[in-house]
């Protein structure tokens, strides 16, 4: 893939991590910057409520991204229904498509952000799929 | 009842998200396209991100295309789907009087807004000359489905721009520049 700059890396993020809520901006790290600056790219979740035709066409694009060597993970928010993550829809969906379930981390919000920002960091960098599967497919 | 103030929000090309999504040797950042983000978000708006259309129809791996190879009955069902899924939040940030805008990428076949990329003679084995195809004022395929379904819905235009990724020699000094005018004219 020459000149091509694609990271291989994507978070499922809850809809409240892109756009926070006024006044809640405060108690959560900066989710979009420190994705980006550990070259992910975001796949956002829409709000809580019934979203289930959404939620399907989502499963399908983590599909596409598990089955060729792209490494996904969910990042939710602790407190949050189903951590913001629509977990209850989306596992189902992402097994009946074949697809691992993504490994998932959790903000604490309230907490210290920077602090948080520095686990969610951590957590990102630390992933990544076996060797093997980047040489199959990262050409 | 005390009503929550309007919002802005931009509905944006799924891959100025996810640079992941773009054709092999499409992808020009890691994942976040970083200027329009921070654009937007230095102007006050929320982001939605809009599926891709092209991947989850023909795939991570698949070749590139341009306008005519993707505008088929099937393709345009396809986009009529995501769009059928992705309006009722559209709808419900109008309805609460939120003041819209869409970023597409101009250039693309499909999320072209105020460009797109066309040969007809494209076709058969993918052995084109480099950068042979042209690009035309016209939007693309997903672009005019969508606004097509939110039209269906009685829902008003939105105003539209594309960062322009596609065109053939990307300047991202240039895109910026105008989409910063595009935000700083409404």
């Amino acid at each position: 893939m020459n000149g091509d700059a694609r990271g291989w890396h994507m978070a499922l993020v809850p809809d409240t991590v892109i756009n926070p809520p006024a006044g809640a901006s405060a108690s959560l790290p900066d989710v979009l910057r420190i994705l980006e600056a550990n070259r992910y790219g975001v796949l956002q979740l829409p709000p809580m409520g019934e979203h289930s035709l959404l939620l399907a066409v989502i499963a399908d694009q983590v599909a596409e991204y598990s089955h060729h060597g792209y490494a996904v993970v969910a990042v939710g928010v602790h407190g949050l229904p189903g951590n913001g993550l629509h977990w209850r829809r989306l596992a189902p969906l992402l097994r009946h498509r074949s697809v691992a379930l993504p490994p998932r981390h959790l903000i604490r919000s309230g907490v210290d952000a920077a602090v948080e920002g520095e686990r969610l960091a951590t957590f990102l960098a630390d992933y990544d799929l076996p060797l093997a599967e980047q040489r199959r497919w990262r050409v | 009842m005390e009503q929550n103030p309007p919002r802005k929000v931009a509905l944006i090309a799924s891959c100025l998200l996810n640079q992941n999504a773009k054709v092999c040797q499409g992808a020009h950042y890691p994942g976040v396209v970083s200027p329009v983000v921070e654009a937007l978000r230095s102007r006050g708006y929320l982001l939605q991100q809009l599926p891709c259309p092209e991947l989850a129809f023909a795939g991570v791996r698949r070749w590139w295309a341009v306008y005519e190879q993707y505008d088929t009955p099937a393709y345009r069902a396809h986009c009529r789907r995501l769009a059928q899924a992705i309006a009722p939040l559209i709808e419900q940030y109008l309805r609460q009087g939120d003041e819209l805008i869409l970023i597409g990428l101009d250039g693309s076949p499909s999320t072209g807004v105020r460009f797109t990329s066309s040969k007809p003679e494209w076709g058969g084995r993918p052995n084109r000359p480099e950068d042979d195809w042209e690009i035309v004022p016209r939007r693309g395929i997903w672009i005019e489905e969508l606004e097509a379904e939110l039209a269906r819905r009685g829902l008003p235009p939105i105003p539209a721009t594309g960062w322009a990724l596609d065109m053939g020699r990307f300047d991202e000094a240039g895109a910026r520049r105008d989409l910063e005018q595009f935000l700083d004219d409404r």
